[in-house]
């Protein structure tokens, strides 16, 4: 409970530079002064949060079609990683297919949204987290 | 593909059934055996019908054989008896004189053919021998007894007829040999014409086999009803000497017979036909032979009777060969015919075979290629939709943070520009979906017609004033295509109506095994010659600036529906309201 005021940072893992675009947007309409990093992919994504770029306590937003290494590779990646296992991750993708939700929360992620083509989703997907992160508990770093 | 399969059942089941044709079967080789069984059996039939006409001829010949030598010796027997009754009805003595005259008279030669001479033996006892021989010693000088022999009485000859071939007999004692003894004796004691056995005539210089016949005389006024009164009143024999085969040569020429003859008496031959006919004209295996004892005379004669070659020549008959040939060509044809039809069959099946060959590599490139093609139309409208997506967000954010600053006709292009990204998305959308149709294959599952409509009609966007009916049905369908096709039904009566109100109203009917459901609208109506172009994809019947859609929502219905077996139709006078048909064919876990 001591590390509750500490501001969360928020990850975003995502190679389409417009989606990229719309979450900065939403999180500026919606107010929320948190930090956001971005990587284009898993991989620099797997480096930012290895050299210690991302402060904890830290949220990962992860798209699953990504080059080099894709969401569902990152997410093996980190899930075996000691240090990053217990990462709180949200995909975040256009995927609407079984098999990407189903191998996705096998790999516990916190959630899955899908990306609806255009409209308001990302703010209702920004606000959703920013009530998220005032009421959970994190786990220690 | 589940109407297929009776088809390619029904396909195989005829491909067996030429395979099974095409071979030779238990039942043609029934049809072929039992014709060469029918042919045997006709074959065997007429032989045996050959055989016993021809027996019976042989049969006939040889009795006809026997008949002329019985009928032949009876004319003889008549002379002796002849020779009896004149020497009963002279009143004196006969003499060598008168004995001629009376064979003249005869004119034996020619009346009786076949006969030696006649001629007549008197019984003389040792106490009258020498008057007998004075007597007879009157007219011939030279006339005796000969040869000497032991017996208590003497048989000459004493005259016979005609003299010139028979003078060494003229004298001869029957006493002197056996045979001729007992066969006069006979004759006088039984007072029957009488044959001796086998004997050589004197006056015969061949030797050949021969006979003497014996017709007794006893003295007039005297008894000879007992063996003991034929004794003691005996006189003499009226007598024949034969030459056996001048008498068969007299009796049956041999050219006009078909037998060839032996006969014997008591083991010793009598006469055989090898002796005196050329030897090619007798069957070393004749086909008949005959063996027949008949009585003659006081002797047992053995005839053997043989066919010969001209009988086997006469007898033969092809008929049955005729039958035995016709028969095998009949079976032949038969046979052929059967060949013939089975590789008819064979070449059919080939036929078959190569046909189905092809149109299998045919079906599979065009499976190939319509995979190809719904690959290439998912990837396709699944890539282009990020970009447009990307598109229509910055078009967004540049309406948000330029609302005070563009210009109206901006806005307007803007607004445009947001209308029609929004209608290559919808495109792009539908595509994916008619893309989509062979890739899922939905199993049948129960539901509600009346709820699954109302609960599309609800989701739809549609104005105040419509409405839908619908009848609650439970189906057995796979459910998510009929949504598909039903949304896109629905969707499309509500966007073409001209009316503000409207009313859509679905039905139901279980035609044969098709489900059919008709979807029926109030609105424009579609010409009839448009029905085909309603049908097309990508094709709207009105601007799409008027109506919004991808003109593909018909197309994709159709598809749907012939992908899982139905069919789709439009019924419509294109003036009011349209009734789109949709035939979906019953599940076959259903029928039964």
């Amino acid at each position: 409970m001591n590390a509750d005021k500490k501001e969360v940072t928020l990850l975003l893992i995502e190679d389409d530079d417009i989606d990229a675009m719309e979450i900065t947007r939403a999180l500026r309409k919606m107010n929320v002064g948190n930090s956001l990093i971005r990587a284009c992919d898993g991989l620099e994504g797997l480096e930012l949060l290895r050299n210690g770029t991302v402060p904890s306590p830290y949220i990962i937003l992860l798209d699953l079609q990504m080059p080099r290494l894709n969401g569902l590779e990152f997410l093996q990646e980190i899930r075996q990683d000691p240090q990053l296992d217990k990462s709180i991750v949200f995909v975040l993708t256009t995927s609407k297919s079984d098999e990407d939700i189903t191998a996705s929360y096998k790999k516990q992620i916190a959630g899955y949204f899908v990306k609806n083509e255009v409209g308001e989703d990302f703010l209702e997907i920004v606000k959703l987290l920013r009530g998220y992160w005032k009421i959970v508990l994190f786990p220690e770093s | 593909m589940d109407q297929s399969a009776p088809k390619i059942i029904d396909a195989q089941s005829e491909r067996n059934k030429l395979i099974y044709w095409s071979q030779l079967h238990g039942f043609q080789w029934f049809i072929l055996s039992l014709s060469t069984l029918l042919m045997i059996v006709a074959w065997y039939i007429a032989t045996e019908q050959v055989n016993k006409r021809v027996s019976e001829r042989f049969e006939r010949e040889s009795l006809q054989v026997i008949e002329l030598v019985k009928e032949r010796m009876q004319l003889y027997e008549h002379a002796l008896w002849g020779a009896v009754a004149h020497v009963d009805a002279s009143e004196e003595s006969i003499t060598d004189t008168q004995w001629r005259n009376y064979s003249n008279s005869l004119r034996i030669d020619e009346t009786y053919p076949g006969i030696n001479g006649l001629g007549l033996i008197y019984n003389i006892k040792p106490e009258q021998l020498n008057l007998f021989t004075q007597q007879h010693k009157i007219t011939r000088a030279n006339f005796k007894l000969h040869p000497t022999h032991e017996a208590n009485e003497y048989w000459p000859i004493t005259f016979i007829e005609p003299l010139l071939p028979n003078q060494q007999a003229v004298g001869l004692d029957m006493a002197f040999e056996a045979n001729r003894y007992s066969g006069v004796k006979k004759a006088r004691d039984t007072g029957l014409a009488q044959l001796t056995g086998p004997i050589t005539l004197i006056q015969d210089s061949k030797k050949t086999p021969g006979f003497l016949f014996f017709a007794p005389f006893y003295q007039k006024n005297s008894p000879h009803d007992t063996i003991k009164t034929r004794r003691q009143s005996i006189e003499g024999v009226a007598y024949a000497p034969f030459i056996m085969h001048k008498l068969i040569s007299g009796t049956l020429a041999f050219d006009k017979r078909h037998v060839t003859l032996s006969i014997s008496d008591n083991g010793n031959t009598l006469y055989n036909d090898v002796e005196t006919i050329d030897v090619n004209q007798i069957d070393p295996n004749p086909l008949f032979t005959e063996d027949k004892n008949v009585n003659f005379y006081g002797r047992e004669w053995n005839f053997t009777i043989s066919s010969n070659l001209a009988f086997r020549t006469t007898s033969a008959s092809n008929q049955p060969y005729i039958i035995l040939g016709g028969g095998l060509l009949i079976n032949f044809l038969l046979f052929a015919l059967f060949i013939v039809l089975s590789r008819a069959n064979k070449q059919a099946i080939k036929y078959a075979d190569d046909i189905t060959r092809e149109l299998k590599i045919n079906t599979q490139r065009l499976v190939k290629s319509n995979q190809d093609l719904e690959q290439f139309a998912y990837v396709a409208s699944h890539d282009l939709k990020s970009p447009l997506n990307a598109i229509q967000k910055l078009v967004n954010w540049i309406t948000e943070d330029c609302e005070e600053i563009l210009p109206d006709s901006s806005k307007e292009h803007l607004a445009l520009l947001k209308s029609r990204s929004g209608r290559m998305n919808k495109l792009l959308d539908d595509l994916l979906d008619y893309a989509r149709i062979g890739r899922n294959e939905y199993k049948p599952q129960a539901f509600d017609l009346a709820a699954t409509a109302q609960a599309i009609f609800s989701l739809l966007d549609h104005p105040e004033g419509f409405s839908l009916s619908v009848e609650k049905q439970i189906l057995l369908l796979p459910k998510t295509p009929l949504e598909i096709v039903l949304r896109n039904l629905i969707s499309n009566a509500i966007k073409h109506h001209d009316k503000a109100i409207g009313h859509i109203s679905i039905t139901y009917k279980k035609i044969e095994n098709m489900h059919k459901i008709y979807v029926q609208d109030d609105g424009p109506g579609i010409p009839n010659e448009l029905f085909e172009k309603a049908l097309e994809m990508f094709q709207t019947l009105r601007p799409r600036d008027k109506v919004e859609g991808s003109g593909m929502g018909l197309s994709l219905s159709k598809k749907t529906i012939e992908h899982y077996g139905g069919n789709l139709m439009i019924e419509s006078d294109g003036v009011s309201g349209t009734t789109i048909i949709i035939m979906w064919p019953i599940s076959l876990e259903q029928q039964h």
